[in-house]
């Protein structure tokens, strides 16, 4: 039970940060984390609009394990049209603890003002388990707001795992005004998401 | 010849009451109005595409300005626009800035001397990962 405790517990510390995983150039980022099982604190920097670096610092509430991942990220694409982007970006870290322990990934998303659709694939390896993940997210604007207004988002998310073969399945409602992004999302195993992003 | 007299006053009243205000003696794409619609205005034979409100809110208090109307391809939600907004921020010759979400526009404000070089536009704003694509400036 531990040892799935542990997994679910990386699964979930990967699985809800990747939301606007590079700012613009110069810019940075703060996104903090929290649910019944751990807190997460994640900072990154983008030289550029096309990768960005970070740490993330986790705190696991269950194992009372903290230790940190150095993260970076990349833009292998982007598709820009006059009402929509396309993004496809790389991601990794490496964690303090082990140069065993580490994940890398791809994370695509296609957005309107309207409409949201993203995937995420990743593979962590680490000292308990190594383990694929799968995720995939839709999302829907119920108004369009102005520049400035509150932005709402209701979303759907899913994930898979290779250790569980199992699909959850959670709805995700997102606000975002000016520089901030407020997200919760509720599952009825991992109980309450919250998740707070500041863009600097 | 009296007839002749007077509908060549009309045809030629007419006319030139017809043409575009251009007051600058700047090119063809300048032009304003004095009706306080500016977003209504033909800029290089084209109309405008921004929020009417939007538009005639960021002029109001602008004078002896021009403002250059630029239009961007995947600004598709608020962050996007933002961190364009702090780029320009930084720029010492921008007066003002605002964007429109929904027609996809940057508007910036100049004095009305300033040379306004659009490749430089483009860079700062691809610097965000957005790109321009048309810049159309209109003279306050």
């Amino acid at each position: 039970m531990g040892i799935y405790r542990y997994i679910l517990f990386f699964i979930l510390a990967s699985a809800n940060i990747e939301a606007r995983p590079i700012s613009y150039s110069g810019g940075s980022t703060l996104m903090m984390f929290s649910d019944n099982m751990k807190d997460s604190l994640y900072y990154h920097y983008s030289p550029s609009y096309k990768y960005s670096v970070g740490i993330e610092n986790l705190k696991d509430k269950n194992l009372r394990d903290d230790y940190s991942y150095l993260r970076f990220t990349y833009l292998i694409n982007r598709k820009n049209n006059v009402h929509s982007q396309r993004n496809l970006y790389f991601q990794s870290g490496l964690s303090n603890k082990s140069s065993n322990h580490f994940f890398y990934g791809i994370h695509g998303d296609w957005e309107t003002r309207r409409w949201f659709l993203g995937f995420d694939t990743k593979k962590v390896e680490n000292r308990v388990k190594n383990y694929k993940q799968n995720h995939l997210q839709i999302g829907f604007a119920p108004y369009l707001g102005e520049y400035g207004d509150i932005h709402t988002w209701l979303m759907l998310k899913t994930k898979k795992t290779s250790i569980k073969d199992k699909r959850s399945l959670y709805p995700v409602l997102k606000f975002f005004k000016g520089n901030t992004l407020l997200e919760f999302g509720y599952n009825n195993k991992t109980e309450w998401d919250i998740h707070l992003m500041y863009r600097f | 010849m009296k007839l002749l007299m007077i509908t060549l006053f009309i045809v030629s009243s007419w006319t030139i009451a017809s043409e575009p205000h251009n007051h600058d003696g700047h090119s063809d794409m300048m032009h304003h109005s004095h009706e306080g619609h500016l977003h209504n205005e033909l800029v290089d034979g084209e109309k405008l595409e921004v929020n009417p409100d939007r538009f005639d809110k960021f002029v109001s208090n602008l004078s002896n300005a021009q403002v250059a109307v630029i239009s961007v391809k995947g600004m598709v939600c608020d962050f996007c626009a933002r961190g364009i907004e702090k780029t320009f921020q930084k720029d010492k010759l921008v007066k003002k800035i605002d964007v429109d979400l929904a027609k996809g526009k940057v508007l910036l404000a100049y004095d009305k001397d300033i040379q306004i070089v659009f490749e430089d536009i483009q860079n700062k704003i691809l610097a965000n990962g957005i790109n321009a694509i048309k810049m159309q400036i209109l003279v306050i």
